[in-house]
């Protein structure tokens, strides 16, 4: 039985047929800490993926990192006037270096 | 209504009734008549389409694959150099599963340089994942071209189609054509939008596909192709019913009724191997008609089902695969592996190159040099070329 696949091949952008490719050849990500972000959204601008996006919350507006499309190339760190973000290893945790 | 009409006219009249709302084309002999009337149409008002002006036939064929992305309904018309050029392109439109619908006026390829026809350039596409109907008179080119959309538009198909007739022979020689009631078309053919964009969802088309999926996809597409002939018939059915003509779906017989020689050929020859037909049975003589319509997909079982009974099978290729033989004679004879040694034997003639007319009186001379080999027990050589003293 063949997979199921849309009938003209197509994905989401940013992104090889049904799942995500960034993620497979990202060494590390960026990982918002805790009560630095203003959600200014000025990292927004620079990401150049578009993972990056301003969601409302009851609490006001926040940064939202959509790790599928981020290949880890820490812009937005690097930008933030805040240093709201880090970039940690992928590798990390039980996971280990070796995967 | 009734009217005198060539191949080209016949593929304008036909763009105008299936309201055609994009032409891509550049000009070529001997397509480009055909071109100059729908574009005379548009600038009319008679039919409201967009011309896209492209710098190449590659181009023109990568403009219908936008339009048919977005959803409308394109058509490409265009001839051998021109195909070639365009072969990138046509797997792009077959493996993204667009309903294009391309004219296509069948010329020899050069070098040396031809512009009379042959299907030579129909047949090195062969590959290429669209669906291929051969047309043998005006007529059919009409029907074919309206039969082509409602194919491929069909939610079990969705394929590109290329509607094959010959140059000269067939695009600039007219003929009495039944031009269907602009109604009983609409009724035929309404227009189905199903755009592959969807701005509210935006997706990347034809995105980098790696291992795990590409042969997932072919097999898909394959499958589609395959079962779009049992689609066909339907539709030529359906045509059938508005406007009280068949043409057979994927195959066309003609007096197959007790034949035991019987004559395997597309396009224009099958008009003339149906005179020698009607000929050679006044002389008593047991022959018969298989005229192949859909040369992709091919229609194997029922080429099998029609000929493993025959004695003798007599195959007329207008084409040449360099280092193989004709194509379809390939085709018939892979068809028929199987039946086992009762099989008839497959002769198989390479004939009417580059414009080289093919008379009734050829076909005659054909069926002769055949029924000699058949009466001194030989066995068929892999193909000959009939014409080449």
């Amino acid at each position: 039985m063949a997979k199921d696949l849309p009938v003209v091949p197509s994905a989401p952008p940013g992104t090889m047929a049904l799942k995500p490719v960034a993620a497979a050849w990202r060494e590390r990500h960026p990982q918002i800490i805790e009560g630095r972000c203003n959600a200014c959204g000025e990292c927004l601008y620079f990401c150049p993926e578009g993972a990056l996006k301003l969601k409302e919350t009851e609490k006001g507006k926040e940064l939202e990192i959509n790790l599928d499309f981020c290949k880890g190339c820490g812009i937005c760190a690097h930008e933030c006037q805040r240093q709201a973000l880090r970039m940690v290893a992928e590798y990390t945790g039980p996971q280990g270096l070796l995967g | 209504m009734r009217q005198l009409l060539n191949g080209n006219e016949a593929t304008a009249i036909a763009a105008r009734l299936a309201r055609v709302e994009v032409l891509a084309s550049y000009p070529i002999t001997p397509a480009a008549p055909a071109m100059e009337q729908i574009v005379r149409f548009i600038s009319e008002g008679k039919l409201k389409a967009k011309f896209i002006r492209v710098e190449s036939d590659h181009s023109a064929l990568a403009a219908a694959v936008g339009a048919a992305l977005a959803g409308a309904r394109p058509l490409v018309v265009t001839n051998s150099q021109g195909l070639a050029y365009m072969s990138e392109v046509l797997y792009h439109a077959s493996g993204l599963r667009l309903p294009i619908v391309m004219a296509v006026v069948n010329r020899g390829l050069a070098a040396p340089h031809t512009r009379f026809p042959d299907h030579g350039d129909a047949i090195a596409q062969e590959g290429s994942g669209w669906i291929q109907l051969f047309c043998e008179n005006n007529q059919e080119v009409l029907d074919t071209l309206l039969q082509a959309y409602r194919l491929a538009e069909d939610e079990r198909v969705r394929l590109p189609v290329m509607v094959h007739y010959e140059s000269y022979i067939q695009s600039h020689t007219r003929e009495v054509v039944e031009v269907p009631a602009p109604e009983t078309v609409d009724k035929f053919l309404p227009l189905h939008r199903r755009p592959a964009l969807d701005v509210d969802n935006p997706q990347a088309v034809n995105v980098v596909t790696g291992p795990d999926l590409y042969m997932d996809y072919k097999y898909r597409q394959d499958k589609a192709l395959q079962d779009s002939q049992e689609v066909l018939c339907e539709v030529d059915t359906a045509y059938a019913e508005l406007t009280g003509r068949s043409w057979g779906g994927t195959l066309g017989v003609y007096r197959l009724d007790g034949a035991e020689h019987i004559f395997v050929t597309m396009g224009s020859l099958a008009s003339t191997c149906r005179e020698v037909v009607d000929m050679l049975r006044e002389d008593g003589l047991p022959v018969g008609l298989l005229k192949v319509r859909c040369f992709r997909p091919f229609p194997g079982e029922k080429v099998r089902s029609l000929l493993k009974g025959a004695r003798t099978v007599t195959v007329l290729d207008k084409n040449i695969v360099y280092g193989s033989g004709g194509a379809l004679a390939r085709e018939v004879r892979a068809s028929l592996y199987g039946p086992g040694p009762e099989g008839p034997f497959v002769y198989s003639y390479i004939a009417g190159l580059g414009g080289r007319d093919v008379t009734s009186e050829d076909v005659v001379r054909i069926y002769q040099m055949v029924e000699e080999k058949v009466k001194g027990n030989q066995e068929p050589l892999p193909y000959e070329w009939y014409g080449i003293e």
